[in-house]
């Protein structure tokens, strides 16, 4: 009867052993799927109407076009022949097994990723339906057209250390670092990149325009100053949109593809990380300033901007957004303020219930003059930034915009 | 209040006091009882509400007029539905427009709140193409480019863009070999 009981015994265990095991790949896998969100990887490696991460994605940079690559399960077009330690090297080094990668693959960002969540990654890639699509060759401009360069590129400009925690922060400040500087990549748009167009450090988050638009400043002293409570950084994250205004641009694939999906404890540390504080912020008061009839720019905002945005700046809700409170337009530079009005904003849905519609652009519409006076015209009623804009200062900025997005689109 | 003056339908309206919050449309149903217009979706998505604006250097552009102010159109040339076909001297209709009339041909609309906005767009692209002629082949494309935000709810799509189609095929000097 013994003997029968330690053979029952040893064989449930032996039954239950693959079963834990297959668990605790199965959480893995889960955890990976998670993560991969967070990182917006199939945002990057999925083409419209494409099969999920089969790449082939392009990427405008002034150098030419970077494609994605295939990152699904398959072994001779994806990552499916990839090791461990294969994978771990491209996250942390941008070194894959053919080569180094172009820094478009945010391993800059990812190299401070902790083991088990590379790990987690891994799997998860392992476990996403292989995908039968040939990577596209690049299309760049001697020399960058040359990989090895990349190498001397690392050796100047990227340190592969792993995240350390600020041990002066709190846990959830330190979850919300690694989330927005590691996997949420945040820093690859929003600071500004120096002369080897690596990620200047020394102005971590103070904003670089890209494609004709600015990626904001998003460092706790600017958010404070504009205002934003935790809530505001919870919904303009979550759902796009917010007291503080809409997402738009780039950002709007990042909230629809990643940061919607994020746990609540997650986006908690996100937003004590962002406005470096782990209580919620008292709201500021809204800035309405009232209306000057006899301010050439309130003609303007009620021909071309009243209809939507509303005549005292209340917006309509799934339309458009309010333009008190507005942090696109209470910023020094109204370099997102002109960008919007030259290049409009497309419509942008969440689900069928919950979006924005398309703003019209007005490039061909308003003049540099009219364009002044409505800018000071916005700032002067909704915020408290000068309202002295000269022309030329103006001209300057739609110059910016144009030639950034003549970069973008080499 | 503003005051505003404007042309529409080549006939001068105003100077005339109206409120600073109102849109176009608003402007033209209930100051000028206009009514052609047709007020949609309110959000400048349908384009229902779509008039023309003729610039001073001789083109024409759509615009709506459920999203722009009525201050927008202060001074400015505009055309609407109700302007388009030939009137006699009493006021009646005697023809109507090549665009309304190949619309007509190819029973087009159905409920018709969206055909103010189609003739308004139709006719733009007509005046463009007679500064800029097309090639055949882009004829398609280009109707789809103009009229492809225009929202028919009956969903009339087909008989429209064929409507279009004719039209500009059999009007000498739109296309080019």
């Amino acid at each position: 009867m013994k003997i029968n009981l330690n053979a029952f015994t040893l064989s449930a265990l032996f039954l239950a052993l693959p079963l834990t095991v297959n668990a605790a790949q199965d959480e893995l896998v889960e955890q990976g799927k998670y993560l991969a969100k967070l990182g917006d990887c199939t945002a990057c490696h999925t083409i419209d109407e494409g099969q999920a991460n089969g790449g082939g994605l392009p990427f405008t940079t002034p150098f030419g076009i970077v494609y994605s690559t295939n990152i699904s399960s398959d072994e001779e077009f994806g990552i499916g022949h990839y090791s461990l330690e294969d994978f771990t090297d491209a996250m942390r080094g941008g070194v894959a097994p053919k080569g180094n990668l172009y820094p478009a693959m945010p391993y800059t960002s990812y190299h401070l990723l902790m083991d088990q969540d590379i790990e987690a990654l891994y799997r998860y890639f392992l476990s996403t339906k292989p995908v039968k699509q040939k990577n596209r060759d690049n299309d760049l401009m001697f020399p960058t057209n040359i990989r090895f360069g990349l190498k001397a590129w690392n050796l100047v400009n990227h340190d592969s250390k792993v995240f350390e925690a600020d041990a002066d922060k709190s846990e959830k400040w330190n979850r919300g670092s690694y989330i927005v500087n590691g996997l949420g990549h945040c820093g690859e748009c929003h600071t500004p990149r120096d002369v080897m167009f690596a990620m200047d450090q020394s102005r971590h988050f103070e904003g670089e325009l890209i494609g004709g638009a600015e990626a904001s400043d998003i460092t706790p002293k600017e958010l404070n100053r504009q205002g934003w409570t935790k809530q505001d950084l919870d919904d303009v994250l979550r759902k796009g949109y917010s007291r503080k205004g809409t997402v738009f641009a780039g950002m709007y694939p990042v909230v629809f593809h990643s940061f919607s999906h994020l746990t609540e404890d997650d986006m908690s540390a996100v937003t004590s990380y962002l406005l470096d504080n782990d209580a919620e912020v008292t709201a500021k008061s809204d800035t309405f300033n009232g209306h000057d009839k006899s301010d050439p720019g309130y003609k303007l905002y009620s021909g071309y901007c009243a209809g939507c945005h509303g005549i005292n700046g209340e917006g309509k809700p799934n339309v458009s957004p309010a333009l008190i409170a507005n942090a696109t337009i209470d910023k020094v530079v109204p370099i997102n303020t002109l960008s919007v009005m030259l290049n409009g904003v497309e419509e942008q849905r969440y689900s069928h219930t919950h979006g924005f519609y398309a703003m019209p652009s007005y490039r061909d519409t308003l003049n540099v003059k009219q364009l002044t006076e409505l800018t000071n015209y916005i700032r002067k009623v909704w915020t408290k930034q000068s309202s002295d804009l000269t022309e030329s200062q103006v001209q300057g900025w739609v110059d910016k915009i144009e030639d950034s997005i003549a970069d973008a689109a080499h | 209040m503003s005051t505003i003056a404007l042309s529409i339908n080549n006939k001068a309206i105003g100077p005339i006091e109206t409120s600073d919050d109102i849109m176009m449309i608003e402007f033209l149903h209930e100051h000028l009882n206009m009514t052609g217009t047709k007020f949609g979706c309110g959000v400048g998505v349908c384009h229902a509400c779509t008039v023309i604006v003729d610039n001073e250097d001789g083109s024409s552009e759509s615009v709506r007029t459920c999203i722009n102010g009525v201050s927008r159109f202060n001074g400015k040339k505009i055309r609407t539905i109700e302007g388009h076909a030939k009137e006699n001297e009493f006021g009646e209709i005697i023809k109507l427009s090549p665009v309304q009339e190949t619309f007509i041909e190819n029973f087009s609309f159905q409920c018709g709140w969206c055909t103010s906005g189609f003739v308004n767009e139709t006719t733009v692209l007509v005046e463009r193409l007679k500064l800029m002629p097309i090639r055949v082949s882009e004829i398609e494309t280009v109707i789809e480019k103009a009229l492809g935000d225009h929202v028919c709810r009956c969903t009339g799509y087909v008989k429209y863009y064929k409507a279009v189609k004719e039209l500009i095929l059999s009007t000498e000097g739109l296309t080019r070999s």
